[in-house]
């Protein structure tokens, strides 16, 4: 690749924040004054990232991983402790205003929307803010008012919109000046399944329309239906960096059937009869849980020899999917379930 | 429409929206207002004079000052400290617009509907209490410029204040600090002339005086010709070196930003 057409690029990113440490009481309150101590806190420590044109990032992690600092880094509302950053050959927090105009951002957990005007003022607001021409306006608004459906909502106050409407507005305001990248912090946020469905199907066709997009998310249905790239991040570092489409056709092959039996499950009867599969046992002695590789043997086949084993009063067969990968790359001692993936 | 224009636009819009409170704080002004008429009645009403101040001179004195007292008075910083202490500031610095244009953009907007109350009040005031003495075109001009001084003057005070924010969670105790500063070294509770000596002194060096002090000043005749004029510089002086400063300030501040979650 080369380093020309990065649209992102980010080398040892840092950010540290102070914390102060305070003793309970007033006492303590007291003591903080005379003797300030602060705690270090790295909530991203040494981040390279390099986000091509086009490219679809999902950029997952768990609470407090340093996803949402990471976005404010690159889009310059925080200043980095060390590391650089350029987006588009800019760099964001020294030059905030040409940064601006190559980058649309959408907290899922912020308006950008005045709050006491209606919706239609912001947008008109947004033109004169990014001076766009009135023509390219009008198009820009006649997109978004037909794929998000947004027209209805223009003339109403911003604070009386659901949360629904309240995120297309915002997705609409943060693509008007048509950005090349597109920064979306937890856009499913709190949303219903047809709004989060609604606003998926949108990203997708922004994706497919040339738009560079990086999600944070913790919603696995963002992942497998926007991004085409996985960054996993965990106590401020990159864990993981790669396409979701080779993690899914892996796990795919992974199965686990579980059982509800009528008696303890003999553990080593079973495993002697399915040497290739992983065996335990669920929240108690009744629980089976048989995890194994459906290439090699069909579910029905392995639900055949725990029969002929042992009662079986009930069974449920689950594929694995992204979401398993994360549930595992978040525990943290497991870079064996990483490499299995990988 | 450029940028900051629209930005004046939309907070005049929702300085309306915000009509009750902007009542609110209007009519307290008024009758913090009412209450000095009263006070300055009783003591000049029978035709004394203290500190080179007749009766009508201190009623134009009050009416300068309560207008300049209504200019940029609610919106602008409390708006702002809000912001930077919820964490919304983020959605401010990823506009193509610079912050600190941005934000004199609103205060500007606000001031016009600020300056048009606050001249209603004084007209209906002038009605009821009788006339003050005019001054004459040219020094009415230069009062008018000295007024549109006050503006930017007054927004960068409130700015630097709000800025504060960054390194402390609580505006309440800067706003009422800063209130009371200002309130005394402007002239806008009692005239500088009624100081001791030595804090006329420090008063005349500061910026505050600027705000209410030299309007009056101008309004009332007391420093005819060049001074007068020079009083004006003073003012655009201090509006690009406060500007300047709230710059630096800005660039420090904005490094200690911290929005957690979302």
């Amino acid at each position: 690749m080369a380093s020309t057409s990065a649209l992102v690029e980010a080398t040892g990113l840092v950010k540290e924040f102070r914390r102060p440490r305070k003793a309970p009481g007033l006492a303590g309150a007291l003591k903080h004054l005379v003797t300030r101590r602060f705690d270090v806190h790295r909530a991203v420590a040494g981040i390279d990232l390099r986000i091509d044109e086009g490219e679809s990032v999902a950029y997952v992690g768990p609470n407090g991983a340093g996803k949402s600092t990471t976005v404010k880094l690159l889009t310059g509302i925080l200043v980095p402790t060390a590391g650089e950053v350029r987006v588009a050959g800019v760099v964001p927090h020294r030059d905030r205003v040409a940064n601006a105009r190559n980058v649309g951002v959408v907290f899922g957990q912020r308006t950008q929307l005045w709050w006491d005007l209606p919706v239609h003022e912001t947008f008109e607001l947004l033109r004169d803010m990014y001076r766009i021409p009135a023509a390219d306006y009008r198009r820009s608004m006649d997109r978004l008012c037909e794929v998000l459906e947004i027209g209805p909502l223009l003339p109403v106050l911003a604070r009386k919109l659901s949360l629904g409407q309240r995120m297309r507005a915002d997705l609409a305001a943060a693509l008007l000046h048509e950005p090349r990248i597109v920064y979306l912090d937890e856009p499913t946020i709190g949303l219903d399944v047809s709004v989060k469905d609604r606003v998926r199907a949108f990203l997708r066709q922004l994706v497919d329309d040339g738009t560079t997009v990086l999600l944070t998310t913790h919603d696995v249905g963002d992942i497998e239906e926007v991004c085409r790239r996985i960054v996993v991040v965990d106590e401020g570092r990159i864990r993981h960096d790669g396409p979701v489409g080779v993690l899914r056709d892996t796990l795919a092959s992974n199965s686990t059937v579980r059982f509800q039996l009528a008696a303890p499950a003999p553990l080593h009867l079973i495993r002697e009869r399915l040497p290739d599969a992983e065996v335990t046992t669920g929240a108690s002695e009744r629980d089976l849980v048989v995890r194994f590789d459906r290439t090699l043997r069909p579910a029905g086949a392995v639900a055949a020899t725990v029969m002929g084993l042992v009662e079986v009063r009930d069974l449920r067969i689950d594929d694995e999917g992204v979401a398993d990968l994360i549930r595992r790359l978040h525990d943290r001692d497991s870079p064996a379930a990483l490499n299995g993936a990988g | 429409m450029g940028p900051y224009r629209a930005m004046a636009r939309i907070a005049w819009r929702n300085a309306l929206a915000y009509r009750v409170p902007f009542l609110m704080s209007l009519s307290m002004m008024v009758f913090n207002l009412v209450a000095m008429f009263a006070l300055w009645q009783a003591l000049l009403g029978d035709g004394n004079s203290l500190a080179g101040f007749t009766w009508p001179q201190m009623k134009a004195y009050l009416l300068v000052s309560f207008f300049t007292n209504c200019l940029v008075s609610t919106f602008t910083d409390f708006a702002m400290a809000s912001r930077i202490r919820s964490g919304a500031v983020a959605v401010d610095l990823v506009k193509p617009v610079d912050y600190q244009k941005s934000r004199l953009a609103e205060a500007l907007g606000f001031a016009l509907l600020e300056a048009a109350a606050a001249a209603t009040v004084c007209a209906v005031v002038l009605v009821a209490f009788g006339g003050v003495p005019l001054p004459s075109p040219g020094r009415l001009a230069l009062f008018v410029a000295s007024l549109a001084a006050v503006v930017p003057l007054k927004f960068l005070i409130a700015y630097m204040c709000g800025l504060l924010c960054f390194w402390t969670q609580n505006y309440l105790g800067i706003s009422l600090a800063r209130g009371a500063v200002s309130g005394i070294l402007s002239g806008a509770t009692v005239p500088l002339a009624f100081f001791p000596a030595w804090l006329r002194q420090v008063a005349e060096v500061l910026p505050f005086q600027a705000v209410t002090n030299t309007p009056a000043m101008l309004f009332l005749g007391r420093n005819p010709g060049l001074p007068g004029a020079l009083a004006v510089a003073v003012q655009l002086l201090w509006i690009v070196a406060l500007w300047w400063l709230a710059r630096r300030l800005w660039h420090v501040a904005v490094r200690r930003l911290t929005v957690h979650g979302g």
